[in-house]
């Protein structure tokens, strides 16, 4: 597939163009922040930024979505997003979890309300410019990725490097004007921006291997540490609502006024929000903080592991960590302290 | 189906929960459609049968409402608080935080002392009676008002929500408001109104009254790490948060 160099005067009238024939969504400024948006110009793209508020995942699974209408005695018929798009700037350890779901989804049932917009959207991946201040990606191994996204660009100074990756991709970078093969130098270049990244997004070190978690989970279920930092846990979800490899969710039917037809809906849910494990009858099974606090802990390092042949199901992104006001939610901390209690076997 | 038989009684209140209702505009159609009203806002008539379901409005300030209140209980086949006020006792607490005296004194100056101005601790509606929902806010959300009555009419258990306010900000990509120096209330609020306050810019006040188990030592360690003393917190809390316990669903 191809490599192609976009000067970056060229990119700008490349994205302009594609925004007349294409929904695009794209990173814009939100205050003093960053997030996902409707792109209305080239201008408003901000691929330099850090980190977003929210993980591109809300275009995949949306905080609410109809899943299903039905009339009572008559049936019910399945809702889906149809609608073609381009996602631009998802970064390297966001695109991990974007792949991360699409194995997790096509378990057991494909979800066919994810895959609809899954398959109808054409990513973007963007190499990482200006490292946030919590992201740990590097410790994490997910600070470049080497597949998923359609195309993946790399700001290499005056211009982008713009790979193909699919045939989506090939399309898509066919509509670049003024394009033009990437020569041996710009490669150089992509590379010490991907041996910078590997080692430089960084800002909390994971003491041991990513593949060490699994194991050194084994052998903590009863370590005093959840216990003294859900002490302090609001039990609040921001930690599982900013978290691109969450994908737990909620389903609620809600009848017309003609009480025959209605909706089926399903919503975010988070396994930190007390009720969450609360099953018919009232029972709920991880009634104390501390069991719903270890549960995220385990579901990033040991259950989704388990689920996907090995990968952690956290990208190291830091949003939790920005997130939650009491600070505890730092995985690395929580993973360091085992470490050091338990040592690595 | 039968229309069940509905009535509306208010005590201390501004009626902004029943203005909610009745700029319902299309929708109130619908509800009028499929409700008896039978009472609305007024004193109870002696041969009114039971009610099917009764909403209380407002907050209980006076020991003849509080029997009043109990009659109305034992007509009441369901019983929903509705609004702050109802639910948690609202603004009007306020005056719990001072002598009951010196308020009287204050609002109705030589007057105080008639024996129609009686005053006393004010309460929310399940401190008197048995509740059997609440719909929270100051005021309520209308489209949860009207999800709660389809859901009575058709025999389910409504889902209010047991999670604070934070997961429907974060669900609409806020920025938090405490980075920006706000003591915002949405980690130990229950959430419902789609983070109404902190999607416009607005620290969240308190107005759905706390979750089911608020984390009251998260909130002490907050504080210290925000540099605030445990009085900026409580002076932030008295419009809603006045002598307020949790608020079951
Ligand atoms: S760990 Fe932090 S963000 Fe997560 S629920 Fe607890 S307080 Fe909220
Ligand atoms: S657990 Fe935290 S750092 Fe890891 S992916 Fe989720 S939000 Fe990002
Ligand atoms: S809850 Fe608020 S809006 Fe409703 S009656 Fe009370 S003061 Fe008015
Ligand atoms: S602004 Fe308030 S409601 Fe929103 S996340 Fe922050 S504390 Fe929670
Ligand atoms: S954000 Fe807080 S104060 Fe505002 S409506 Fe919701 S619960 Fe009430």
């Amino acid at each position: 597939m191809s490599i192609k160099k976009l000067k970056k005067d060229i990119f700008v009238h490349f994205i302009d163009n594609l925004i007349r024939t294409v929904k695009v969504i794209g990173v814009q400024a939100k205050g003093e922040r960053f997030d996902y948006g409707l792109l209305a110009s080239a201008k408003d793209l901000r691929l330099d930024y850090d980190v977003t508020l929210q993980p591109p995942k809300k275009y995949f699974l949306p905080p609410v979505e109809t899943l299903v209408t039905y009339e009572v005695g008559d049936g019910y018929s399945s809702q889906y997003d149809c609608e073609q798009f381009v996602l631009i700037g998802v970064h390297p350890y966001d695109m991990v979890a974007i792949n991360q779901l699409d194995e997790l989804f096509r378990q057991d049932n494909v979800d066919s309300h994810y895959f609809a917009r899954r398959d109808n959207a054409t990513i973007v991946a963007c190499d990482v410019v200006n490292p946030s201040k919590n992201v740990f990606a590097s410790s994490m191994g997910t600070a470049t990725v080497k597949n998923g996204y359609d195309v993946l660009l790399t700001d290499i100074g005056d211009s982008y490097l713009a790979e193909a990756a699919t045939e989506k991709g090939e399309n898509l970078l066919a509509k670049a004007a003024g394009a033009e093969e990437a020569n041996k130098e710009d490669l150089n270049k992509r590379q010490q921006v991907w041996d910078k990244n590997e080692a430089g997004l960084n800002k909390h070190q994971l003491q041991c291997k990513v593949t060490d978690l699994p194991r050194l989970l084994g052998r903590a279920y009863n370590h005093p540490v959840w216990e003294e930092k859900a002490k302090t846990c609001f039990n609040c979800g921001s930690c599982n609502m900013v978290c691109p490899t969450c994908y737990c969710f909620d389903i609620q039917d809600d009848v017309g006024w003609d009480f025959i037809t209605g909706k089926r809906q399903r919503a975010w849910d988070g396994c930190l929000l007390d009720g969450f494990t609360k099953v018919a009858g009232g029972h709920e099974f991880r009634k104390k903080r501390a069991d719903r606090f270890r549960h995220r802990l385990y579901r990033k390092g040991k259950y989704v592991p388990e689920k996907i042949g090995g990968q952690i199901a956290c990208v190291g992104c830091g949003r939790c960590i920005d997130a939650c006001l009491p600070d505890i939610a730092n995985p690395v901390n929580v993973y360091n302290r085992l470490v050091a209690d338990l040592g690595v076997k | 189906m039968d229309r069940p038989r509905v009535a509306i009684f208010d005590f201390a209140c501004c009626e902004g929960c029943q203005l909610q209702i009745v700029n319902l505009e299309e929708e109130l159609l619908e509800l009028i459609d499929v409700l008896h009203v039978v009472e609305w806002r007024e004193a109870m008539s002696e041969q009114s049968r039971e009610y099917d379901i009764v909403i209380i409005e407002g907050s209980i300030t006076r020991p003849e409402d509080e029997k009043r209140l109990e009659i109305i209980r034992t007509r009441a086949k369901t019983l929903i608080a509705l609004g702050a006020c109802a639910t948690i006792g609202g603004v009007n607490k306020l005056k719990n935080n001072f002598n009951l005296a010196d308020v009287k004194q204050c609002v109705y100056g030589k007057a105080a002392n008639m024996p129609h101005l009686d005053t006393a601790p004010t309460k929310a509606v399940d401190e008197v009676v048995k509740v059997d929902y609440k719909i929270h806010g100051c005021p309520i959300d209308r489209k949860e008002f009207t999800y709660v009555i389809r859901c009575l009419l058709i025999g389910k258990r409504p889902e209010i929500p047991e999670y604070p306010v934070c997961v429907e900000c974060k669900a609409r990509g806020n920025p938090c408001l405490w980075d920006y120096g706000q003591v915002c209330l949405g980690p130990i609020i229950r959430a419902g109104c789609g983070a109404r306050c902190p999607s416009s810019g607005f620290r969240c006040f308190g107005c759905r009254g706390y979750v089911d188990d608020p984390n009251i030592n998260a909130a002490k360690d907050v504080i210290e790490r925000y540099n605030l003393s445990v009085d900026a917190l409580k002076g932030k809390m008295v419009l809603f948060g006045s002598g307020q316990g949790p608020t079951n669903a």
